[in-house]
């Protein structure tokens, strides 16, 4: 196991932001943690790496206890934290070079290190310029070239892609599953539902402080009642449509906003085709129709009760 | 060593601004150093005074007075009018004017009560001299006078002798002349402001960069042990420090480097290497409390500035009122500045002259270690509760 947490609790005064967390991730998956601001991930890996001190639990990394003096298991982290962790006094090229240094001693290989990570996140262009002249999407991409410029085993991106445009945020995302085939396990915390599900093979949800679900995307989406969700755009329908609409089989819910028909259905054969074979025969005139799979947002909605972004 | 190459990066970017007080403090003891290149540098120089005889009596006695006089001072001719004697002592053309009287030398010989009519400008010091100068010829020729019956040359040949022996004083303390430390007391005093300005500006920042939380953490993740790391850091700063004394004292012993070669350059040097230590300590502790770049600036201003003043770095301490003084001694610098008056004026390097700069000395370093202390503490205060 890469990373083994058991029983993890961390408390400030009243307010519990990491209870009784275990979690295991496996070599070579990309582990997401997934839950809304507030929801403990950040407070959960900071504990992992033994920059907080927590209250009660286990935490192994490569097989061995996780301490603040752990420094053998240190080498092969690769760390991305959430607040960009850079100094604005050195250039793109110095800052990656100093954090690459903390790592790797011999000069020519920390220098071969530094052009790959600096090639890897597309920086190039920008060796000499300093923090404050790049963009926000660069900095995010600076953050990541210092965590993984010493091509380390296991790599803990902590909410990378925040306030990311959506180029920028591509390429990150790119980015993280080509390190993954090149061998390095990743935990990637994220309260972005598709990033999670893009990239992630398994994926813990969380919300405050407590794991709500996990397994893989699929398994999660089985979890919870909701199979279909249908939107249709429909014009002047009547109440008594949408109490028949709700009648249906295997229909759990339906509103009607905005011209917008909502139906949620459980699973079931046919649901697309008995909502359409009503609007036909009720001569309802309508326009787009669509249908989707429901995501992990429903999933943290349905066993919360609330969206994953409250 | 990452760490301590990262210091030194940080400080090049902090360079362009500790120029601007290093530039400015050399330019400033430039200027100083122009100034009081004179004679006094020297040593002692004997000035001499401008006088006037008026003379009636050609005896070779009062020859061999008026011979002596000159050695002490200039004779300025002038005419026996009452106007033109008193236009020469009012407008200082002359600070003494002598008149001897015709038949001097013939009474002085019989032993009558003899006169030598003076004028000079009141409270003058230069006046004080011409009479020792006067009263000892005559006190020699008096004594010549009553132990043989000899005539007016004789005398005269015989005190001319007597006063050309010269007699070789030992100082007590040795055996060099005291040179001018003035320059150097200067400079160094003032080297407290800059040197203060400097550090807290280097070394601060540093602080400053590192406390960040998320670049702590971030460090604190990579395997470079905390004793390594800590050792880097302080090494850096150690170094900075170092390197800023050694360019501003080094200016000193160039500036100044006829009176350097002497015991008090030690002391001097000594003293503010302590005093170096201190500033360190302070800086440390500054980048402890503030949370920005330009609180950094704001307490350079208030910290280095503000003991400069009432301490004597711009204003020598005689200057400065007793309370003001006293409020002065609960800052280093005070001690600093009294350090190098002392020193200034040192002629002798025994263990009891010294004791007293030691003294002073010990201060700023007990000073340098409080601040150290409480600087530890404080942030060490602020990595537990950043881990908590």
């Amino acid at each position: 196991m890469i990373v083994h947490v058991e029983n993890l609790v961390k408390r400030y005064g009243e307010l519990t932001a990491v209870d009784h967390l275990s979690m295991d991730v496996r070599q070579g998956e990309i582990f997401g943690l997934l839950g809304p601001n507030g929801s403990g991930k950040t407070t959960a890996i900071n504990c992992i790496l033994s920059l907080l001190k927590y209250d009660k639990g286990i935490i192994e990394i490569f097989d061995k206890p996780m301490t603040p003096y752990a420094y053998d298991i240190k080498k092969d982290i690769g760390i991305v934290m959430q607040n960009v962790a850079v100094f604005e006094e050195l250039t793109v090229y110095e800052n990656i070079d100093y954090f690459c240094g903390l790592y790797i001693k011999d000069k020519v290989q920390k220098e071969a290190y530094v052009k790959e990570a600096i090639d890897f996140v597309g920086l190039g262009d920008f060796i000499k310029f300093y923090p404050k002249k790049l963009s926000g999407g660069l900095l995010r991409r600076l953050n990541i070239a210092c965590g993984i410029a010493h091509k380390p085993k296991l790599i803990i991106l902590d909410e990378p892609t925040v306030a990311v445009d959506p180029q920028s945020r591509n390429k990150i995302l790119e980015g993280i599953v080509a390190l993954n085939r090149q061998g390095a396990t990743i935990i990637y915390t994220s309260h972005y539902m598709e990033e999670v599900e893009q990239i992630c093979s398994r994926i813990m949800i969380l919300d405050k402080g407590r794991i709500i679900a996990e397994g893989t995307k699929e398994e999660l989406k089985n979890m919870i009642s909701l199979s279909e969700k249908i939107s249709v755009e429909v014009f002047g329908l009547s109440e008594a449509h949408v109490k028949e609409i709700g009648l249906l089989p295997n229909i759990t819910s339906v509103t009607y906003q905005n011209h917008t028909l909502d139906i949620k259905s459980h699973k079931g054969k046919n649901n697309l085709e008995n909502v359409l074979d009503y609007i036909r025969k009720n001569g309802i005139n309508f326009g787009t129709i669509y249908s989707e799979k429901p995501t992990l947002n429903d999933v943290f909605l349905e066993i919360t009760g609330k969206e994953l972004r409250d | 060593m990452p760490v301590f190459k990262l210091c030194l990066k940080i400080f090049k970017q902090k360079l362009p601004v500790m120029m601007i007080y290093v530039g400015l403090f050399l330019g400033i003891s430039l200027l100083i150093a122009g100034a009081s290149k004179t004679d006094r540098e020297k040593g002692f120089v004997q000035s001499k005074t401008n006088i006037s005889v008026i003379n009636y009596d050609q005896s070779p006695l009062v020859a061999g007075l008026i011979n002596g006089l000159k050695e002490i001072a200039h004779i300025v001719p002038l005419e026996d009018e009452p106007s033109t004697l008193q236009d020469a002592l009012y407008y200082r053309k002359v600070t003494y004017i002598l008149r001897i009287p015709e038949d001097f030398t013939e009474k002085f010989l019989a032993g009558d009560e003899v006169w030598i009519e003076k004028t000079g400008i009141p409270n003058s010091i230069d006046a004080v001299y011409v009479d020792l100068q006067v009263n000892q010829y005559l006190r020699i020729a008096e004594l010549y006078k009553s132990q043989s019956h000899m005539d007016s040359a004789t005398i005269a040949e015989h005190i001319k002798r007597d006063m050309e022996i010269e007699t070789e004083v030992k100082l007590n303390g040795g055996d060099e002349v005291k040179q001018d430390q003035s320059y150097a007391m200067f400079y160094y005093n003032y080297l407290a402001y800059s040197l203060f300005s400097v550090l807290i500006l280097g070394i601060s920042t540093i602080i400053l960069v590192f406390n960040n939380q998320d670049l702590r953490r971030r460090n604190a993740c990579s395997p470079i042990t905390a004793s390594s790391s800590n050792f880097q850091f302080i090494l850096a700063n150690g170094v900075f420090a170092v390197i800023c004394w050694a360019i501003m004292v080094g200016f000193c012993i160039i500036f100044d480097y006829k009176n350097s070669n002497t015991p008090n350059t030690l002391l001097f040097l000594m003293n503010s290497f302590v005093f170096t230590l201190c500033a360190v300590s302070i800086s440390f502790l500054v980048g402890n409390l503030v949370k920005n770049q330009e609180g950094i600036s704001a307490l350079t201003n208030v910290i280095a500035l503000g003991p400069s003043f009432i301490s004597g770095v711009f204003v020598p301490q005689e200057f400065l009122g007793e309370k003001v003084l006293k409020v002065a001694s609960f800052t280093p610098t005070y001690w600093y500045v009294k350090a190098n008056n002392t020193i200034a004026n040192l002629n002798s390097f025994d263990m009891a002259s010294i004791r007293e700069t030691i003294g002073y000395t010990g201060i700023v370093l007990g000073f340098a270690v409080a601040f150290l202390a409480l600087a530890l503490v404080i942030g060490k205060k602020k990595q537990l509760s950043q881990e908590a």
